[in-house]
């Protein structure tokens, strides 16, 4: 059977839902609305006009043809678009636009066009949402549970939201310094009077400052070795969040260290190319040690102070001996940073290296999944 | 106006758009809400707005965005220097009311309020709408969803003629969910080859046909290249002037050559840097594949 028109948009709208997109009452209003602002033979303008509709960032922008293709056109190949087991009702655009308009000349005959139209949508919403486990498969992914090494794009959005919330944990140091600001408690007295200028010398605009907060600066060192494969890029994907939210300064390290911070800051999909390009000579083993201290002389000279956080993500496996690990971070101890490290392995690091400077880490956490992440939140002041 | 005499007079107006922006414009028009526009920098989001008004017979108000844009700047302000004006004038006549002094005629109207009491409707721009701060982007919630401006000394302000909105972003800021939910959403990619050949043509229609077709593959070639400034529209039609006024007839065959015009495509250090001539022969060389698919 043929459902009600506006049932048919509801459907559709439920679709996009169930793909993630957020379409509301206000959405299926406006979809009904476009559907009867063109005529039955040219339905085939609604996949522009209802994308510009539903869609409100450019990764729904590129999902919609492949969803409305899977959904009006059933019959071409659907992609990667996950359908259910049930059959569905025939669907044509053409003729739901055609339905539209006939029942909105039956409804105009007792209202105005415009509330019969609110009508018509306001009926589409009560449409329960698709039952989504099927015969015991469920559509639900437990993503908090999986490895990085299975990582799906949609999880960048949490990670993002973590590493926020690891960004408040981070202590804001107060400065002397005088900064203006609208809601400041200070009277800035020469802007107020330079504002009272144009007012004849009345100062109706007073200027107000307040002292600086600086949030501390970040570091963050990746191992990149082949003891770390699995986890590197992960991990790499996780210091790019820092530079994201909180300016971190990101170093990769194998037997040497370079800093990658550009190449993370920039939305360019060729940065994993670039880190391979940039760590292809390393060889032999993992050189920690000399890494850290290639940071602290050179790169970290200037910044690694007491508002300084170092963020470690290795396994701890050195090829440096144990003992000068211990020494290269008691530098960075002694220059009042605090130093946090990030290994992958679930259970105690087994490095040798590592249980040698246990007391000089601030912090110290297992990172395999989104989860465990979210823990490195307690760790971090 | 239907959507292919939209498409006509955007053309006349010496803006080629592809089907699906033209559908979005007119369904804007036809639904009454503004359209924001995303997209790389240097796609053409900000001269939709100019060919727009232009095709349509409008003013454009331009309403451009920055970091601390505050009302004042963007909606209205009353004119202070002349209600001290007014007040000394009075002094000695027994003084003036309050009430005179706020009226329509100590406003200074700025775009947004502009836009809204136009005699006539217009297109209003608001470009780059993620430079401004988030207190703004709440203000404009009210003037696009009911098309009014509440003053408080005068009460709401409502439109006279709904203006057609354009909003551009270049996303440097996420933009809130209300802001996104209240406007039509087009995402603006780089053109195809076929429109960016039309594009050049109709803008530089001087230059020789073998010319603009090879500049503007090698162009969309080096799009793929993974630039820190990605050559927009307006870099290749540059480029494709500065090599006709070179009274070239085609590219070049020695890259050096090549590599000297670039200027016009390449702004940074770092992609001057990066492209080397043997890369410039490589892209004028190879053949185009896979930029229809991303246009």
């Amino acid at each position: 059977m043929q459902p009600r028109p506006v049932e048919a948009i509801a459907g559709f709208a439920a679709h996009l839902r169930e793909h993630g997109l957020q379409v509301g009452i206000a959405e299926q209003q406006a979809m009904v609305h476009a559907a009867l602002s063109v005529q039955a033979a040219e339905s085939q303008r609604l996949r522009a006009g209802w994308r510009s509709i539903v869609c409100h960032g450019a990764a729904e922008w590129r999902k919609y043809p492949e969803l409305f293709d899977g959904y009006w056109l059933p019959h071409r190949p659907k992609g990667n678009v996950r359908t259910s087991g049930a059959t569905r009702p025939r669907r044509d655009l053409r003729q739901l636009v055609s339905d539209l308009h006939t029942a909105l000349d039956a409804q105009t005959r007792v209202a105005g066009a415009t509330d019969a139209a609110l009508v018509l949508a306001s009926g589409a919403e009560s449409q329960p949402p698709a039952e989504r486990a099927q015969g015991g498969a469920s559509r639900s992914e437990p993503l908090a549970e999986r490895n990085f090494s299975e990582w799906l794009p949609q999880d960048l959005g949490r990670l993002e939201r973590i590493v926020e919330a690891i960004a408040q944990r981070l202590r804001r140091r107060l400065l002397r310094r005088l900064k203006n600001h609208a809601h400041g408690r200070r009277l800035d007295v020469r802007r107020t009077l330079r504002a009272s200028l144009r007012t004849g010398g009345e100062p109706f605009f007073p200027a107000w400052r307040r002292p600086c907060r600086e949030r501390p600066r970040l570091f963050v060192l990746v191992d990149v070795s082949r003891s770390m494969e699995t986890y590197a890029q992960l991990f790499l994907r996780i210091a790019r969040a820092f530079v994201g939210v909180l300016d971190a300064r990101v170093f990769v390290f194998h037997t040497r260290l370079t800093e990658v911070t550009a190449l993370l800051a920039r939305d360019s999909g060729r940065v994993q190319e670039k880190i391979n390009a940039v760590t292809a000579g390393f060889g032999g083993g993992t050189r920690i040690a000399a890494s850290v201290a290639d940071f602290v002389r050179g790169h970290g000279r200037r910044g690694l102070s007491r508002s300084a956080r170092l963020l470690i993500l290795s396994d701890g496996f050195d090829s440096d001996p144990p003992e000068r690990l211990a020494r290269e971070l008691a530098h960075v101890k002694r220059r009042g940073a605090r130093l946090y490290w990030l290994h992958p392995t679930r259970g105690a690091p087994q490095s040798e290296a590592l249980a040698a400077c246990r007391e000089l880490i601030d912090g110290f956490a297992a990172v395999y999944n989104l989860d465990s992440l979210a823990r490195v939140r307690e760790l971090v002041e | 106006m239907n959507e292919q005499a939209l498409r006509e007079a955007l053309r006349a107006a010496g803006y080629i758009a592809d089907g699906g922006l033209v559908t979005t414009l007119w369904f804007a028009q036809a639904l009454e809400r503004a359209l924001l526009i995303e997209g790389d920098a240097g796609v053409g989001k900000t001269a939709v707005a100019g060919a727009l008004a232009a095709a349509l017979g409008r003013r454009l108000i331009r309403l451009q965005c920055y970091e601390g844009l505050d009302l004042q700047q963007a909606a209205y302000e009353w004119n202070y220097a002349r209600q001290l004006l007014a007040i000394r004038l009075h002094e000695h006549g027994g003084g003036v009311a309050e009430s005179d002094l706020f009226t329509r005629e100590y406003l200074l109207e700025r775009p947004l309020l502009a836009a809204l009491t136009s005699d006539a409707p217009v297109v209003l721009l608001i470009d780059e709408v993620d430079r401004a701060d988030e207190a703004f982007e709440a203000y404009l919630l009210e003037a696009l969803a009911d098309w009014q401006i509440t003053i408080p000394e005068l009460g709401s302000i409502r439109a006279r003629h709904v203006p057609h909105v354009v909003l551009t972003s270049n996303g440097t800021r996420e933009l809130s969910d209300a802001l996104r939910r209240r406007c039509l959403y087009y995402y603006l990619e780089y053109p195809t080859l076929e429109r960016e050949v039309a594009i050049v043509r109709a803008t530089v229609p001087d230059a020789a046909a073998r010319l603009i077709e090879a500049a503007v593959a090698f162009v969309q070639n080096l799009r793929r290249e993974d630039l820190q400034k990605t050559p927009g529209i307006a870099e290749t039609l540059d480029w494709v002037r500065a090599l006709h006024k070179l009274e070239l007839k085609a590219l070049p065959e020695d890259p050096e050559t090549i590599l000297r015009t670039l200027t016009c495509l390449l702004k940074t250090r770092d992609d001057r840097f990066q492209i080397t001539p043997e890369e410039v022969r490589r892209l004028a060389e190879s053949p185009l594949t896979g930029v229809a698919a991303r246009g």
